[in-house]
């Protein structure tokens, strides 16, 4: 089984994420189970969402503390996302600008970090609500490339099946930039995203 | 065709695959989403109903009544204080003997406000006269959801049907379902044909006064409805499996109990993750077994004592409490097993409120009870005091100092 939990910000499409990426499970043949810590639903207030995949049904509902993967959708969240629970190998994927003085401090983490600029490709792409950048499908297709969870086509081939039509060529475009942009800030022993993902399993 | 959806919408197509024909509903977290999917069947053209919008529970429950005691399949679904404030007419629609399910996603009670996942609602409703089915997934949740009016409607039982699940465990979980063809469903669960209808035609007079002389003979009638539902909640599941296919239809689920020495007991979502718990207790060399009781009413009594009367130790999970007794489904084990076997049993009073309940600290206790370092009776191994409550505390205890409040 691999687990993966998201920390975010209300308004940052969390929730949406963790649902299409378990449709995407689901058309590759896995057993998908996708969740929201159900609290205050305001733009701006931290979310917490969380995702299992297995080759088996999956039995377990309580929520994930030691994360194979941990995906930080705003910096603002790291801190308390970290304090929610690791494990020895966790990989983390952050929304931060290789360049930025955050990525800089992501390098000084004890885990193999994968950095995406999940808000520039999101303000790029006119994927604003209310001035809020909605980073999930940008970070649809990170979460792809850093997880190998799902292919970037089952990815696409979710939105094409929920996104609405007017918006679908954006968001492919938002999945395959998110895909192709994740920069390792830190791998783990060996280079290599399969790497990293080694030192989890 | 499979789809990958929250426990609240595959419990909405139960209702529509149902042809439930009058639903009456008042939104409540974490439920809503329920007939907001009913809503936009409807609005769709995809389901021939009536959607009757009411002011409050209570008025659902009423406007439900009504509706089933015009021979019309009916549904709601409610939650926690929903449940509560249709209280009254919990025990009308039992007490008239009306066909008709209604889903309950458990939740905390109030007051500290809290919508998370808790057992006290439906529990607190135990003795309205409704059969009580706790699910533990979505397959689950959407095939109860069909089979509960076939039990519902059986003329042996004419009692009402209560599916519950867990509030965002199982209400907000996007998890895969099976649903099953129209024609399938159809097969198995034909239109409603209710005993007796309301009818200008053929006036008459039910649910009136009734004397002593006649009160218990209803009581009564209502008692053997429910002991007949033993047999009829399996009967439907077993046709059900013959027809649409899948099967929820034990009273109880047990998992690895057939060489076991030990036994988990418990209900709902907590029961899925006790599963894992169960798994790695084996693995640790600890011969553990689960039964996850389904039937919450009618009470799997017989299968209690078959199952767990042999074992050596018992360790049920309660998501509720009985204040000034205990756990209420331990003291419902315990019964069952009174002068059958010689298990000790203990009781996890956890997770209420949403308190996430992890395999680990399952598994956790059940070592402790195995080590006899765990007390007999219900305890609450995930209470803590942190400094949130001290400052509650100690600004209280301020107060008092100065003489209280006035």
């Amino acid at each position: 089984m691999v687990e993966v939990r998201f920390h975010s910000l209300g308004g940052q499409g969390a929730v949406t994420l963790v649902n299409m990426l378990a449709r995407a499970g689901d058309l590759v043949g896995k057993y998908v189970q996708a969740f929201p810590f159900f609290g205050a639903e305001r733009r701006g207030a931290p979310v917490k969402c969380f995702l299992r995949m297995d080759e088996k049904p999956i039995y377990l509902r309580s929520q994930i503390y030691r994360p194979d993967f941990l995906v930080v959708m705003s910096p603002a969240v790291l801190e308390a996302a970290l304090e929610e629970g690791t494990k020895e190998g966790t990989v983390l994927l952050v929304n931060a600008k290789e360049e930025e003085e955050a990525a800089k401090k992501l390098a000084g983490l004890p885990f193999p970090v994968f950095a995406v600029d999940g808000t520039s490709i999101a303000i790029d792409l006119g994927m604003e609500v209310e001035g809020m950048p909605v980073t999930n499908i940008a970070f649809l297709g990170a979460v792809s490339y850093v997880t190998e969870l799902v292919p970037l086509e089952a990815v696409t081939e979710v939105i094409r099946e929920s996104v609405p039509p007017g918006r679908v060529e954006a968001s492919m475009e938002a999945a395959r930039r998110g895909f192709t942009s994740v920069v390792e800030i830190k791998g783990a022993d060996v280079p290599g995203r399969k790497a990293a993902r080694g030192a989890v399993r | 065709m499979r789809l990958v959806e929250t426990g609240n919408h595959v419990a909405a197509w139960g209702v529509r695959l149902a042809r439930v024909e009058v639903v009456s509903a008042y939104p409540i977290t974490p439920q809503t989403q329920v007939i907001e999917e009913i809503s936009r069947f409807i609005d769709e053209g995809e389901m021939q109903c009536e959607y009757i919008p009411v002011e409050s529970e209570h008025s659902a429950m009423a406007a439900l009544i009504a509706s089933a005691a015009m021979g019309v399949r009916s549904f709601s679904a409610t939650s926690a204080h929903g449940l509560a404030y249709m209280h009254e007419l919990l025990h009308w629609a039992a007490g008239i003997r009306l066909p008709m399910v209604m889903v309950n996603v458990n939740r905390a009670l109030g007051p500290g406000w809290n919508i998370w996942c808790d057992h006290q609602d439906t529990l607190a409703a135990r003795d309205t006269g409704w059969i009580q089915i706790h699910c533990a997934s979505h397959q689950e949740i959407l095939d109860t959801v069909i089979q509960a009016y076939r039990i519902s409607e059986d003329p042996k039982v004419n009692l009402p049907v209560m599916v519950c699940y867990d509030a965002i465990f199982l209400s907000h979980n996007y998890m895969q379902v099976e649903i099953p063809s129209q024609e399938d469903v159809d097969r198995f669960l034909p239109p409603f044909r209710s005993l007796w209808r309301l009818d200008l035609h053929h006036p008459l007079t039910h649910g009136s006064v009734i004397y002593p002389d006649d009160y218990e003979e209803v009581r009564y009638s209502m008692f053997r409805g429910m002991e007949n539902a033993r047999e009829v909640v399996k009967a439907a599941a077993r046709e059900y499996r013959e027809t649409v296919g899948g099967y929820h239809g034990e009273l109880v689920d047990a998992y690895g109990i057939e060489d076991a020495e030990h036994a988990l007991v418990a209900m709902g979502s907590m029961a899925s993750e006790a599963r894992v718990a169960v798994e790695a207790l084996r693995e640790a060399g600890h011969r553990f077994g689960l039964v996850r009781v389904r039937s919450y009413r009618p009470f799997p009594v017989e299968e209690c004592r078959r199952l767990l009367a042999g074992l050596q130790k018992v360790l049920v999970l309660d998501r509720s409490i009985s204040f000034g007794m205990e756990g209420p489904l331990y003291s419902e084990v315990k019964a069952s097993l009174y002068g059958h076997g010689d298990a000790v049993i203990y009781d996890l009073v956890t997770g209420l409120g949403g308190r996430d309940v992890t395999y680990e600290f399952i598994a956790e206790n059940a070592v402790a009870a195995l080590e006899g370092r765990l007390d007999a009776g219900s305890v609450w191994p995930s209470v803590r005091l942190n400094r949130h409550h001290l400052v509650s505390k100690s600004g209280v205890e301020r107060l008092g100092s100065k003489g209280g409040a006035r």
